[in-house]
């Protein structure tokens, strides 16, 4: 192994030690109207997003969203339309076939339409990349204006693996043209509640 | 063969020049338009450079806290000098684990490694998951740009290149058809591999954690499915607090395509159950690099990718005709301190116009170095014959103001009086695919003599 060598040499060739800035949030602060912000934000990345008032109504607003999905594994209390469940110790090849994933955010970001979500929340971490649709719930109060204030929001989580999700998978690897459903989930919707 | 010749290979097809040139301009476009909705942009800028340049005077205390965290955290962690350990160490990896298919997301330091043939050669399928990186794979070829990889590929080239080894139908380059059959077959690989490589776009020291940024979600899919996860990362990755995360990831996807985050933006900190994870930190150069006081700033770069959009030299000559793993201003600037004579011609290959500095989110001089590199080259590598007389006849015609007045005169004369297959002949490379300015009766000198005696 060469770390020896390695940290050696970065000692020897590294300049004299610079500061570390400070970050000053005053100057990102902004009086934006957070919701629409994070609304106008989803939609630029492809996504689509749903304000509903009532809780009650989530999986009316769903079903109607996404009428032909019958494989749906949800990891959410709010919505009863999970048919497959999943634990810790189910293969996570298994999900090949889920058609939607529905799955509580636990926060979000207006600047760029970004959904936090943590393994705890999804219980496999393939999830919200391998089930063919994605639904993501967020309350109203949980979203930040940008991400210094997510990280805030954050840092005192158990580190195992979260992800922000901004808009459905794409890509523009042919010719620069947008092609929305690369090799994660082909479409999503935010739902906020 | 130099930088000039080759771009000038990809000047052959000009509809197809032109389409590039006008491609990247369109990406340029969209990251100012972007930039400017950032309240704070420039400080973010700021900001990044700050702490890039904190992370590479503390390098060594912030690589060992680094190292011990990832461990706390049940991740093995890997060091190599170069990168001939560095695909020893991932193949020993892969041995051990009895690996024998692979699936890897994009990774400009594995290809700076050579790792693929490396693996194919020890009898180890490895297939790169993000579509351009497929794309290019398929056609053997290397990554033409850092973040779009095959953006030097017409859709047709694409279709029939799928056609053959995808089977897929001809269509006339349908993205949509294309993007979905690439899908199907990438959804089979994920689901074989035994392993999954992916690079690192920031490496935290305070945590021991790495972040994977990608718009397709193909990190995610192999490195969630496969039992052994192995992340690469050159070592100029790292930051030193999980909250510097918030200035990198505002500046990143904005300054590659415009988009206001990358899809996905993945944290990892510890394995999965029944999982392995492996970190490889990687020298290959970068020590060297940190003792060059002049050249020490290029390590902050993040790989956005935006000094190339904008380079109207890199949008005119393609990615490939810099025959170095990172094309473009920045590997312009990180090549020549990995084999200077090899990679000579592409210092010159600038306009030094300084756009690249200016859209830099990371603040690096991008075009003073240029210029510094350049300064050494002229001393280090035997220049052109060609070259070098007429420069030194430059030196000498700009040195004296009699003698640049009568080279004045003398151009001006023979620009307007010489028979224009002369003037625009091969030996006058400035007449090559452009019309030489008319020509005024005098030049500046006079017309100010002139006016100041009125």
């Amino acid at each position: 192994m060469s770390r020896e060598s390695i940290l050696k040499a970065v000692k020897q060739n590294k300049p004299t030690s610079l500061p570390l800035p400070e970050i000053d949030l005053n100057v990102f602060a902004e009086d934006k109207d957070l919701v629409k912000t994070f609304i106008g934000n989803v939609e630029f990345v492809g996504g689509r997003a749903v304000e509903l008032d009532d809780i009650k109504n989530l999986d009316i607003e769903i079903k109607k969203l996404y009428p032909n999905a019958s494989k749906i594994v949800s990891c959410t209390k709010a919505s009863g339309l999970g048919s497959i469940s999943i634990s810790e110790s189910t293969d996570p090849h298994g999900l090949e076939a889920i058609d939607l994933a529905i799955i509580h955010g636990e926060l979000a970001v207006a600047e760029n339409g970004a959904v936090w979500i943590a393994e705890n929340d999804v219980t496999l971490r393939v999830l919200p990349f391998i089930t063919n649709d994605l639904v993501l719930i967020v309350n109203k109060k949980d979203i930040h204006l940008h991400m210094h204030s997510a990280f805030e929001a954050i840092s005192k989580r158990d580190r195992t693996f979260g992800v922000f999700i901004s808009g459905p998978s794409k890509t523009a690897d042919i010719e620069q043209c947008l092609v929305i459903g690369a090799q994660g989930a082909v479409s999503l919707t935010v739902i906020i509640l | 063969m130099a930088h000039a010749d080759e771009a000038a290979i990809f000047n052959k097809d000009e509809a197809k020049v032109n389409w590039h040139d006008k491609a990247l301009w369109f990406v340029r476009q969209k990251r100012d338009k972007s930039a400017h909705n950032v309240q704070g942009w420039e400080t973010l800028r700021d900001l990044a450079s700050a702490i890039k340049a904190n992370v590479l005077s503390n390098l060594d205390d912030y690589l060992i806290q680094f190292e011990e965290n990832a461990k706390k955290n049940g991740v093995t962690v890997h060091w190599a000098a170069d990168a001939e350990e560095h695909n020893k160490i991932v193949h020993s990896i892969l041995q051990k684990t009895n690996v024998k298919k692979v699936v890897k997301s994009k990774s400009m330091l594995t290809e700076e490694c050579h790792l693929n043939p490396y693996l194919e050669a020890n009898g180890i399928e490895v297939v790169d998951t993000d579509l351009g990186e497929r794309i290019v794979q398929l056609a053997e070829e290397p990554p033409s740009h850092i973040v779009l990889p095959a953006i030097h590929k017409t859709k047709e080239e694409v279709d029939v290149l799928f056609q053959e080894h995808l089977g897929t139908k001809p269509s006339n380059g349908d993205p949509q058809y294309l993007t979905n059959e690439a899908r199907k077959h990438l959804r089979d690989k994920f689901l074989k591999a035994d392993a999954a490589i992916t690079g690192v776009n920031f490496a935290v020291a305070e945590t021991g954690g790495f972040v994977v940024c990608t718009n397709e979600g193909n990190a995610d899919m192999g490195a969630h499915l496969a039992k052994v996860h192995i992340a690469c990362m050159g070592m100029e990755k790292l930051i030193p607090q999980e909250k510097h995360l918030g200035v990198f990831l505002r500046l990143l996807a904005r300054s590659a395509t415009g988009q206001p985050i990358t899809t996905y933006s993945s944290h990892f900190n510890k394995p999965a159950k029944g999982t392995e994870m492996h970190i490889v930190i990687v020298d290959n150069g970068r020590t060297e690099q940190l003792s060059r006081e002049d050249f020490r700033a290029s390590l902050h770069c993040i790989r956005c990718g935006a000094c190339m959009n904008t380079c109207p030299i890199y949008r005119r000559s393609g990615g490939h005709s810099y025959k170095a793993t990172i094309p473009g201003p920045i590997g312009s600037i990180l090549s020549p301190g990995k084999d200077l004579t090899k990679h000579s011609s592409l210092p010159f290959a600038s306009t030094l116009c300084g756009s690249c500095s200016d859209v830099c989110p990371v603040k690096i001089n991008i075009h003073e170095q240029l210029y510094k590199w350049r300064q050494i080259i002229t001393k280090d590598v035997p220049q052109p014959v060609v070259k070098k007389t007429t420069l030194k006849m430059a030196g000498r015609v700009l040195a004296s103001s009699k003698m640049y007045g009568i080279a004045g005169k003398s151009a001006r004369f023979m620009l307007k009086h010489m028979p224009k297959f002369i003037i625009y002949s091969k030996l006058n490379a400035w007449g090559k695919a452009r019309d030489l300015p008319e020509v005024k009766n005098s030049n500046f000198d006079e017309w100010y003599k002139n006016r100041q005696k009125k």
